[in-house]
């Protein structure tokens, strides 16, 4: 277990985020191994299949430095208890973690993921109004997928400014996009992860490690590959149809627009002629009409979704190559150790 | 509808036309004289009257009206006709100023007012009377009271001295009146007609009010049943018809007089009986009988009448006695009878009864077959013609007559061969005396034949098909059929071919449903016995595909008209589909090209054509052909309005598809019940058909993501067995063919044989088929067959080879039929994989792509189409169409696109092999 752990925690450290975030407050972030369980116990007690939970993390700033020292789940709430309060339920939990003397900050959520799709608009919904109103929130992701398969997948995320930018202005018109120049890449930034424990734990690890045998170890080194590759695939599929459908709107709208554009011209080109035609004649020009109310531009269709699913296709493929090499990598051993035999 | 009208009318109208070319004295159709005037009277005096004559003659006759009126104490009566008498008397005001007002006139309103003061003082008798009359005497006394103050001096002058005021104004008016010594007499007579009605009242009282009772008798029913406007306009109808016949009617009116007396004389004994029976006559009836009997009054010629033997009982009705009876003379009578046809008051159930009797005074003076059947050519139509609307269907009675009569006819027609009767046979050129020439009728009796059918079925729609009736009536099928048997014979031998068409479809429409038990078990029995050559032409004779078969090929080659020859042809598919001859029936539907523009016809045919193609579908699948079956039922199936499209019922729908007219064409349209094809087998083979090509076909076609449904009606099945939260064991059919689908898509061809043949489903579907075990049997080996598909396609990827021993065990087939299977699908690719021979096994090759590669291919080929359309939006920025996409890369996916349709195209290559017959479609645009 401490041995995955750690070596989740160096993939993490290593794929840190690449956006460079000088600017952000928070340039790393610490998490007690304490966390990591409940989180994975969260999910294995209330999450099935597809289905996703979330809770929210505890902990303070330190520098630069975000240390999550504890968390509680949300619960899991029915259609019955409609009149169910979150809110309430947040801050009565926080208050009583408070009177047992745990760091009662709020600093972030978490939220289990089904093959890497987690790039929603109800999460960027959600992270945005958390950071919005704590600047340092991050949201934890992680994969019970990829953890079942050996390798812890805990990530963090935040948004970037630009994003925070945009939607403040809640302007998400393909050219208030443009202008603020942001593509799939910069929506979301990693921050590196790293997982500690108290000296007392890791004497145990150690213990531990001693004793565990070899076949705890076995889900690593698991050949077949196809079933989650087809579900990445079926998963990215149904993205590129979004996305197809996303494009064919955008492409309506724009020939729409040129069109009326073309009309408007025609237009404006005529009024022009013929108020030239007015002064040689010595009458006075037509009155300036509202062009704009004549021309009405068609509504351009909002582009962050179509950024999102960018996003999320961004990450299969990010997930879908990372799997196939390691995958690989591990083909490549096994055939040896035939060769060997 | 305009079918109907279009043969069956035309012959009507044809002959009232002709009828009007031979009694020129009837301008305007004046029914009074053309029911009862006798003809030997026409050519007698023609009268040019004055405008006066006419017009006191109307008021005569209404005073006459109320006159019988106050004498039955109908007040209601009496007010109406007093208020058209105020209006006749109001419109004749110019010749009243000119003539003084007549004295009739002034001696009503005396009469009339003392009548009224008498009866309101007679408490105890206004007690007695109805509400209706009482109110009617109160309104009439008031009103006669003002009316009478205008008269008062004429009124009290007649008072003082009825008898003599009258005479005097008599003579003034006779005096006054000389404008045409023509006229002078019939004024005169008017005179004394109206002074006789007075002076015989009391000799003619018992007689006159004991007809008057019955008259009245008749006479109320009526006003209740109707309505009231109605009489009115009836009314007034008598009195415009009056006044205009009047101009040249009046003096054969008068003469008729004699005769009209004994008609009516003969009519009152002989329909004394009747008239309770009969529907209540019309009222305009009654006023004739009003005015005949005033009319005998004038003559004073009650002792003319000399009844006494039955003959001439029955002989008065028509003729005067004495009158020769010979041919134009009952033709002239005949077309009298015709002219009040069709109009309003007549009376349809007595018109018939003369007719009857015209026929029999025919007989009985032995005027010819000719005369005869002339008559009973109008017998027929008039019995066609007893209900008013199209909707209605014919009366047990009147359906029983009407085939006797029928028969009768063509009795005659068959024993004289003499007579020629058509419908191109002028009425002039008719020649019904008895003489050297042949008799020439005018009528058609196919015309007859063929309305008599469309009544049957009307019978038979309107009738509950799970009653007793129903089974009654439909045993006057062989009847109907026996009527048209021998029609086609009669019109083989003398009628043009266009008739014999007709009369050949007429029989094949009663042949083509019907299962020809006879020739089935006769070629089961011949199939175990040799099979002599004489044996099989001595049964040909009665086989119904032979009969079908000259028939239909008659029409074929000499029909000219389209819809003939399409029904025939039909009809013919559905014989040769009904008796499993599959491979006549499919070469005949494809050389008919009837797919193609059946939905132009008009939807009866295109009903016959639905109905057609379901029993081609079903006879496919009793051979074994499950494509051509589910083919051809697809079309029917897909559009879930079966019952529709075969007409065997109307679908619940709102009122906006289908307002109440259009409801009652559907209705007509429905095919009787004894013709229905059972919708649930229908629907089972429909559904078994496409088990059995859909199956194996999803199987194999498991991971492709553009997959076509071949049936989207069974895939819905499927979904709501799926929807089901708890399985329980199937009930109905559609459950059945579920679980049985279920349990092929395993392999498991044993229990999805169990679903499909079971009790249940034998007694459902499968025992309806003539040839129940010989379906059964294929229907097993076609479970077998493709259960065998289904498992190689589903399980394939699981063996490295498979023995065929082993297949043969698991399927229950021989080794040949699986190594056949095997091969085929091997040579169509379906299968990757070889035989081998020796070993007697499969060997798979493994080159299907694995899922993960086929959701790959799928990927690569939706983010082609994401890239295309990427690309569409950057040229739309460029301003340029296709840019560099058209140069290299979109040739390249185009390519690809082409390989994968091309996989794909395969079934729906073969499909289309039937078209859609769209009854309903077309139904919606047609206004009717």
């Amino acid at each position: 277990m401490a041995s995955r752990k750690e070596s989740g925690t160096a993939t993490s450290a290593v794929m840190a985020s690449t956006s460079g975030t000088l600017d952000s407050p928070v340039k790393q972030i610490q998490i007690e191994g304490l966390v990591v369980l409940k989180i994975i116990k969260h999910y294995q007690e209330e999450g099935q299949g597809s289905e996703v939970v979330q809770g929210v993390l505890l902990g303070l700033v330190v520098e630069d430095r975000l240390e999550i020292t504890n968390c509680f789940p949300f619960p899991q709430h029915t259609e019955d208890d409609a009149d169910f309060d979150e809110v309430q339920y947040q801050m009565e939990m926080m208050r009583s973690l408070r009177h047992v003397n745990i760091d009662h900050l709020h600093v972030g959520w978490y939220q289990s993921t089904y093959y890497g799709s987690f790039v929603s608009r109800a999460l960027l919904d959600s992270q945005f109004s958390y950071q919005h109103a704590i600047e340092e929130s991050v949201v934890l992701i992680y994969d019970p997928i990829k953890t079942a398969q050996g390798s812890l997948s805990l990530k963090a995320y935040r948004l970037t400014p630009k994003l925070m930018e945009i939607c403040k202005e809640k302007d998400f018109t393909p050219e208030a996009l443009k202008k603020a120049n942001i593509g799939f890449e910069h929506m979301f930034e990693e921050v590196p992860i790293i997982i500690k424990n108290s000296h007392l734990i890791n004497v145990l690890m150690w213990d531990l490690e001693d004793k565990s045998t070899v076949a705890d170890k076995h889900e690593l080194l698991n050949l077949s590959s196809s079933n989650h590759l087809e579900k990445s695939l079926q998963l990215l599929m149904d993205r590129v149809d979004d996305m197809s459908q996303d494009i064919v709107k955008y492409n309506t709208y724009s020939r729409n627009l040129s069109k009326q554009q073309q009309q408007k011209h025609q237009y404006l080109q005529r009024r022009t002629q013929e108020n030239a035609q007015r002064q040689s004649r010595g009458e006075p020009p037509l009155p300036e009409e509202d062009i704009s109310k004549m021309f009405k531009p068609p509504q351009p269709p909002p582009r962050m979704d179509t950024l999102l699913i960018a996003g999320q296709i961004n990450n299969y493929c990010q997930n879908v190559k990372e799997f196939t090499s390691q995958n690989l990598g591990k083909l490549f051993m096994a055939e040896a150790l035939q060769g060997h035999n | 509808m305009s079918r109907f009208f279009a043969t069956g009318s035309d012959s009507e109208s044809e002959e009232s036309s002709s009828a009007d070319e031979l009694t020129p004295k009837a301008p305007g159709g004046n029914f009074k004289q053309s029911l009862l005037i006798s003809d030997d009277e026409e050519d007698t005096k023609r009268v040019v009257r004055s405008a006066k004559d006419k017009r006191f003659e109307e008021l005569t006759n209404l005073i006459k009206t109320i006159r019988n009126a106050m004498k039955i104490r109908d007040m209601a009566k009496c007010l109406e006709e007093f208020e058209q008498l105020c209006r006749a008397f109001l419109k004749s005001k110019t010749i009243v100023d000119k003539e003084g007002v007549p004295a009739f006139y002034i001696r009503l309103l005396a009469d009339l007012e003392d009548y009224l003061n008498q009866l309101w003082e007679d408490k105890e008798g206004k007690k007695k009377m109805n509400k209706n009359n009482a109110k009617a005497l109160s309104t009439l006394r008031q009103k006669i009271r003002k009316y009478n103050r205008d008269y008062e001096t004429e009124v009290a002058a007649y008072k003082e001295n009825p008898q003599e005021s009258a005479d005097e104004e008599e003579e003034k008016e006779a005096g006054g009146s000389g404008s045409s010594s023509d006229s002078e007499g019939e004024a005169g007579e008017d005179g004394v007609s109206a002074k006789a009605f007075l002076k015989k009242k009391p000799e003619a009282a018992p007689e006159a009010s004991k007809f008057l009772k019955t008259a009245g008798v008749r006479g109320h029913p009526l006003r209740d049943d109707d309505d009231d406007d109605d009489d009115e306009d009836w009314g007034s109808d008598t009195v415009d018809s009056g006044s205009e016949s009047s101009d040249e009617g009046e003096g054969k009116s008068s003469l008729a007089v004699v005769f009209l007396k004994k008609t009516q004389e003969g009519e009152k004994s002989g329909e004394k009986r009747v008239s309770k029976k009969k529907k209540p006559k019309k009222k305009e009836r009654l006023e004739e009988e009003a005015e005949e009997e005033g009319g005998e009054e004038v003559e004073g010629g009650w002792e003319k009448v000399k009844g006494g033997a039955p003959m001439v009982k029955e002989k008065p009705k028509m003729f005067a006695k004495g009158t020769e009876i010979n041919v134009p003379v009952v033709v002239k009578k005949l077309n009298e009878i015709l002219q009040a046809r069709g109009k309003k008051g007549t009376d349809r159930a007595a018109q018939i009864e003369l007719l009857h009797s015209l026929a029999t005074i025919a007989g009985e003076n032995n005027l010819g077959q000719g005369i005869l059947v002339k008559i009973k050519f109008n017998i027929i139509a008039s019995l066609y013609d007893y209900n008013p609307n199209l909707a209605a269907f014919m009366k047990p009675d009147m359906w029983k007559k009407c085939l006797d009569c029928i028969d009768e006819l063509l009795d005659i027609l068959f024993e004289h061969n003499n007579i020629f009767i058509g419908e191109n046979i002028a009425e002039d050129n008719e020649s019904l005396a008895i003489s050297d020439q042949p008799f020439r009728v005018r009528g058609c009796i196919l015309t007859l034949v063929e309305r008599m059918d469309e009544e049957f079925t009307k019978i038979m729609q309107n009738t509950d098909p799970h009653s007793q009736e129903y089974v009654d009536n439909l045993k006057d099928e062989g009847h109907v059929c026996g009527i048209i048997d021998r029609l086609l014979d009669y019109m083989e031998t003398k009628g043009s071919t266009e008739e014999i068409c007709r009369i050949y479809l007429r029989r094949i429409m009663h042949t083509y449903y019907k299962f020809d038990y006879k020739a089935h078990r006769r070629s089961l029995g011949l199939q175990g016995e040799t099979k002599s050559e004489q044996d099989q032409e001595e049964s040909e004779g009665e086989d119904s595909a032979v009969i079908m078969d000259r028939l239909c090929k008659f029409i074929y080659a000499k029909d000219r008209t389209d819809r003939i020859r399409t029904c025939a042809i039909l009809c013919h598919i559905y014989h040769h589909a009904l008796h499993s001859r599959w491979y006549q029936a499919r070469d005949l539907m494809l050389m008919s090209h009837l797919q193609d523009n059946i939905q132009h016809a008009d939807p009866p045919v295109q009903i016959l054509y639905n109905r057609t193609m379901v029993q081609l579908g079903i006879c496919a699948f009793r051979q074994g052909m499950i494509k051509d079956a589910h083919n051809a039922l697809l079309d029917i199936q897909s559009s879930g309005r079966a019952k529709e499209l075969l007409g065997q019922g109307l679908l619940m729908r709102n009122m906006q598809e289908r307002n109440a007219e259009q409801e009652k064409i559907e209705k007509r349209r429905q095919v009787p019940f004894h013709m229905h094809i059972n919708l649930e087998l229908l629907e089972c083979v429909y559904l078994v058909s496409a088990m059995l090509l859909e199956i194996p076909y999803m199987a194999a076609h498991e991971f492709d993501a553009r997959r076509r449904m071949i049936s989207k009606q069974f895939h819905h099945q499927l979904r709501v067995g799926e929807r089901q939260p708890l399985l329980g064991p199937p009930e109905s059919m559609r459950e059945h063919v579920v679980a049985a689908s279920k349990a092929m898509k395993m392999g498991d061809w044993r229990t999805c044989h169990s679903f499909i043949i079971n009790e249940k489903m034998n007694s459902k579907v499968w025992d309806l088929f003539p040839e129940t075990q010989r379906v059964r049997e294929m229907l097993v080996r076609k479970i077998q067959e493709e259960s065998l598909r289904t498992y190689l396609f589903t399980y394939s990827s699981v063996y490295d080879s498979i023995s065929m021993g082993t297949l043969s065990e698991m399927f229950e087939l021989e080794i040949p039929t699986v190594h056949s299977i095997i091969s085929k699908m091997i040579i169509n690719e379906e299968l990757m994989a070889s035989l081998d021979q020796p070993t007697q096994t499969v060997v798979m090759h493994r080159t299907e792509p694995t899922s993960l590669q086929n959701m790959a291919l799928q990927l690569a080929e939706k983010l082609g189409s994401l890239v295309e359309n990427n690309e569409r939006v950057f040229d739309l920025k460029q301003g340029v169409y296709g840019g560099y996409f058209n140069r290299d890369q979109k040739g390249g996916y185009q390519q690809n696109k082409s390989y994968n349709r091309d996989q794909k195209g395969g079934y729906q290559q073969n499909k289309g092999g039937y078209n859609r017959g769209g009854y309903r479609n077309q139904n919606h645009q047609s206004n009717y």
